[in-house]
C-alpha cells in the first residue's frame, strides 16, 4: 500500500461523544453511550477502517465524522477547520468533499428515481454541471464504477446487490469527493460480488486519490484493504495500530480474542481455541473500569476500578489496557494458512485466464 | 439431458466411496433431486440433479452464493417447499431407510421436530415473541413425545443446560426478545436438539452474529454434535467456517453440484473453477497478496441459463462445448467430483 505522511491528517476526531436518550421529556430515561471519547486523526490518502462487533459504535462514529448526526460533545476537524458549528450552506458545500456509501445498497436508493437521475442529483445539487455535460458526467461516471450508460433510465429494482452497490458509489463520487466512509460496504454482498466491489473501491482511491474510512466486521476485508485500524469495544477506541502490526501481534485483549475467533479458511490447521465468553454489556450500562474486564481472560482487580488510558506502545500504536506489556503475544500466532501448493497453481492460472477474459469488454471488475 | 452420464458417475463414486469409508449406509442419501418452480423456463430446474450423502455423526457442507439453491434443496429435505409454486420433479432421498419424497404429509410432519430438524439463519424470526422460550421448547417434546407439561419442561430446562445458557431457570421463563442474538440461537439449538434428532440441518446459523459469538455457537454445534452423534447438513457462504466444522463439502452454483468430496481435497486441490475462483475471492487474513481474484459478472437469471454448464458465461476457461454440453460430475480422484470438462485445470488448460 502506498506511504502515507504521518502528519497530513485530514479529518480528525476530538473527544467524540454521542448519547442517545435521556434528553426530553419523552424520550427513553437510559442513556446509550453509543461513542464514548474518542480521538482519532485519518491521514490523507490512506484507507483507515473501524472494527469492532454489533453496537460498539463504530457506524456512528462514522456518521460524527462526516457530521451526519451531531455529537453529544467534541469536535470534528475537516483539513484543520472545525465542522461541527458550521451553518447549513456551509455544510452543504463541505458535502461534496465528505461522502459516504451505505451498507444496504437496497434501502440506500430511491426506488422512484432513475438510476441517472440519482448518480446526477448531487451534480445538479452543487451545480457542478447543466444538460448535455450533466449527461456526460454520469454516463462518465457509470462506466467508472462497471455499469453500462445506456442502463441508465433503469430503476433501482431492476439491478441486482452488487450493481446497486457500484450505483452507491458512482453517487458519492458524482461531487468529486476527497474522503468517502464505507460503512459496512460490502457485508451485504456474496462473496465473488464482495471481491469486485474491494477492488473497485482500490482502484477508484489509487485514481482519485481519495481517502477512505471503511467501518466493517470483517477483519478479513480490513486486512486486505487499510493501512490503519481502530479496534472499537462499547464507545471506545481500544486499540488503534498500522494493520500488519495489528495482525502480527494484537496487543489489546479483544483485539486477541477477535482475531482468534475469525474462522480459518485451511481445515488442516483445526485447533481448539480459547474462546471469549459471554455476550457484549449493554452500552447503556458499561461495565466499570476498563469496559472490556468482565470477559477479559487477563483481568485483574485493577480493571474494575480503574478505566485504562489510551496509551502510546511502540511504532506509534495506541492501546488501552493496563496490562498490554505483559500479555503482548498472547493473541499472535499463525492466523492465517497459505493457500496449498494445488490452490495457488491453479489460481494464478485462473488470474491468466481471468485477465484474458477482460479484455474484449473493458469493465473495472 | 447428459444427465445419465451425470447420475452413472455419481452412483458409481457413492458406492466406492461409501464402501472406503463406513461399511453402514449413509444416514441420508440424496440422488439426482430435482426441484423446478411453476414459471420458469423449461428445463430449467431451481435444484438440478443434486446428490449427496451424510453418515451418522459427520457434518456435510453446502456452500454457495445467494440463489444457489442450498436453502431450496434443505427445505425440499425437511418437507417445507411450498406446493406451488416448488415441485420435486426428480430424484429420491432415502432417510434412515425411507424414502423422504414419498411419505406423506403426516409422517413428514411426525419426521420433522423428531427424527430431523432445522435451525435458520435469524432466530428471532423463527421464534413466537408471544410465547416464553419455555413453552416454545416443550412444545415441540410434547408433539412427539407422550409426556406431561411439567417433564416436557424440565426437559426443555435440561436443553437450555445442554446448550450453556447462563441462569437457565430464568431463561426459560424469557420471551425471545428479553435476549441477544447469540442466546436466541442457542434457544434454536435447543429447540431443534430437543428429540435427539438424527439428523440436523442448519441454514446460515451463524451469518446474523458477531465473529466472537459465531466462535461460541459453532464451538457449541461441535461438542454437542460429538455428544449425540447427530449427523449434520450445515449451509453456508463463508469458507472459513466450511473448513473448521465440515468433514464432506458440496459447492453448489445455480442449483447444481459443482465439486463435492472430503473437506480435505476440497481446499488442498479445489478442481472446479467456480471453488477456485471463490476461494480467490475471500481476503486473506495474512499479509496482502496483492489484488483479489473476481469471477465476473453475476449469476444469470433463469431465463438466460446457458444449456450447457452454468457457470459457462462467468468461467475464465470456457468454451462453446462448455455452453452447449452440461458436463457430468465427474471422480477426479476417490470421493471427491468436479462438473467441469477441463479439470483438472492445469492439464487442460495450462498452456497459458
Amino acid at each position: 500500500m502506498s506511504m502515507v505522511p504521518s502528519d497530513d491528517i485530514i479529518l480528525e476526531g476530538i473527544g467524540l461523544k454521542k448519547h442517545f436518550g435521556g434528553g426530553g421529556l419523552l424520550s427513553s430515561p437510559t442513556v446509550v453511550r453509543a461513542v464514548d471519547g474518542v480521538s482519532l486523526g485519518i491521514r490523507r490518502g490512506e484507507t483507515f477502517s473501524v472494527v469492532g462487533e454489533s453496537g460498539c459504535g463504530k457506524s456512528t462514529l462514522g456518521r460524527l465524522l462526516l457530521r451526519l448526526i451531531e455529537a453529544t460533545e467534541g469536535d470534528v476537524r475537516y483539513e484543520g477547520r472545525s465542522i461541527v458549528k458550521l451553518g447549513k450552506g456551509e455544510l452543504r458545500g463541505l458535502r461534496r468533499e465528505l461522502q459516504i456509501i451505505f451498507q444496504d445498497p437496497f434501502a440506500s436508493l430511491n426506488p422512484r428515481m432513475n438510476v441517472g437521475d440519482i448518480i446526477a442529483e448531487p451534480i445538479w445539487l452543487h451545480n457542478l454541471a447543466k444538460g448535455r455535460e450533466k449527461r456526460e458526467r454520469v454516463a462518465d461516471l457509470m462506466r467508472t464504477v462497471g455499469l453500462l450508460p445506456t442502463h441508465a433510465d433503469r430503476y433501482p429494482h431492476e439491478f441486482s446487490g452488487g450493481q446497486r452497490q457500484r450505483i452507491g458509489i458512482a453517487r458519492a463520487l458524482a461531487g468529486d469527493p476527497k474522503l468517502i466512509v464505507g460503512d459496512e460496504p460490502v457485508s451485504a454482498l456474496d462473496v465473488s460480488i464482495q471481491a469486485q466491489i474491494i477492488n473497485l473501491l482500490e482502484d477508484l482511491k489509487d485514481r482519485f486519490g481519495l481517502t477512505l474510512v471503511i467501518v466493517a466486521h470483517d477483519l478479513a476485508v480490513i486486512r486486505h484493504m487499510s493501512d490503519r485500524v481502530a479496534v472499537m469495544y462499547l464507545g471506545e477506541i481500544v486499540e488503534l495500530s498500522d494493520t500488519d502490526s495489528l495482525f502480527d501481534n494484537p496487543l489489546h485483549p479483544y483485539t486477541q480474542a477477535l482475531l482468534a475467533a475469525i474462522p480459518i479458511p485451511s481445515p488442516t490447521n483445526r485447533q481448539p481455541k480459547a474462546l471469549l465468553q459471554g455476550d457484549v454489556p449493554s452500552p447503556a450500562a458499561p461495565p466499570s473500569g476498563c469496559r472490556f474486564h468482565t470477559r477479559c481472560p487477563h483481568a485483574r482487580a485493577v480493571c474494575k476500578e480503574q478505566h485504562p488510558a489510551l496509551e502510546t506502545a511502540t511504532d506509534g500504536r495506541q492501546v488501552a489496557c493496563h496490562f498490554w506489556r505483559e500479555i503482548q503475544g498472547a493473541g499472535a500466532g499463525s492466523i492465517s494458512a497459505p493457500p496449498s501448493p494445488a490452490l495457488a497453481r491453479r489460481l494464478a492460472l485462473y488470474r491468466t485466464w481471468r485477465e484474458r477474459q477482460d479484455k474484449p469488454v473493458a469493465t473495472s471488475a | 439431458m447428459g444427465h445419465e452420464a451425470a447420475r452413472h458417475s455419481t452412483a458409481q463414486v457413492h458406492a466406492s466411496g461409501n464402501a472406503a469409508r463406513a461399511a453402514e449406509p449413509p444416514l441420508l442419501a440424496v440422488q439426482g433431486l430435482s426441484v423446478r418452480f411453476d414459471g420458469a423456463p423449461r428445463g430449467v430446474n431451481v435444484v438440478d440433479d443434486v446428490s449427496f450423502s451424510v453418515s451418522k455423526g459427520k457434518t456435510l457442507c453446502i456452500v454457495g452464493e445467494s440463489g444457489c439453491g442450498k436453502s431450496v434443496t434443505s427445505l425440499a429435505l425437511m418437507g417445507l417447499l411450498p406446493t406451488p409454486p416448488a415441485r420435486i420433479v426428480a430424484g429420491s432421498a432415502r432417510f434412515d431407510g425411507r424414502d423422504l419424497l414419498t411419505l406423506t404429509e403426516r409422517e413428514r410432519a411426525d419426521l420433522r421436530g423428531d427424527r430431523m430438524a432445522m435451525i435458520f439463519q435469524e432466530p428471532m424470526t423463527s421464534l413466537n415473541p408471544a410465547f416464553t422460550i419455555g413453552d416454545q421448547i416443550a412444545e415441540g417434546i410434547a408433539r412427539h413425545r407422550k409426556v406431561s407439561k411439567a417433564e416436557a419442561m424440565e426437559r426443555a430446562l435440561d436443553m437450555l443446560k445442554k446448550v450453556r445458557i447462563p441462569a437457565p431457570e430464568k431463561r426459560l421463563r424469557a420471551y425471545p426478545h428479553e435476549m441477544s442474538g447469540g442466546m436466541r440461537q442457542r434457544v434454536m439449538i435447543a429447540m431443534a436438539l430437543a428429540n435427539d434428532p438424527q439428523l440436523l440441518i442448519a441454514d446460515e446459523p451463524t451469518t446474523a452474529l458477531d465473529v466472537t459469538i459465531q466462535a461460541q455457537i459453532l464451538t457449541l454445534i461441535r461438542r454437542l454434535q460429538e455428544e449425540t452423534g447427530t449427523a449434520m447438513i450445515l449451509i453456508t457462504h463463508d469458507l472459513g467456517v466450511v473448513a473448521e466444522v465440515a468433514d464432506e463439502v458440496a459447492v453448489m452454483y445455480a442449483g447444481r453440484v459443482v465439486e463435492s468430496g472430503p473437506v480435505d481435497a476440497i481446499f488442498e486441490d479445489p478442481q472446479h473453477p467456480y471453488t477456485i475462483g471463490l476461494m480467490g475471492s475471500v481476503p486473506s487474513l495474512g499479509r496482502r497478496q496483492g489484488r483479489l481474484a473476481t469471477i465476473r459478472g453475476t449469476v444469470p437469471p433463469a431465463e438466460l441459463m446457458p444449456k450447457g454448464c452454468r457457470f459457462t458465461p462467468r468461467c475464465p476457461f470456457s468454451d462453446s462445448h462448455c455452453a452447449n454440453d452440461p458436463p457430468p460430475l465427474a471422480e477426479i480422484k476417490p470421493g471427491h467430483q468436479a462438473r467441469c470438462w477441463y479439470a483438472p485445470l492445469e492439464l487442460h488448460r495450462g498452456a497459458a
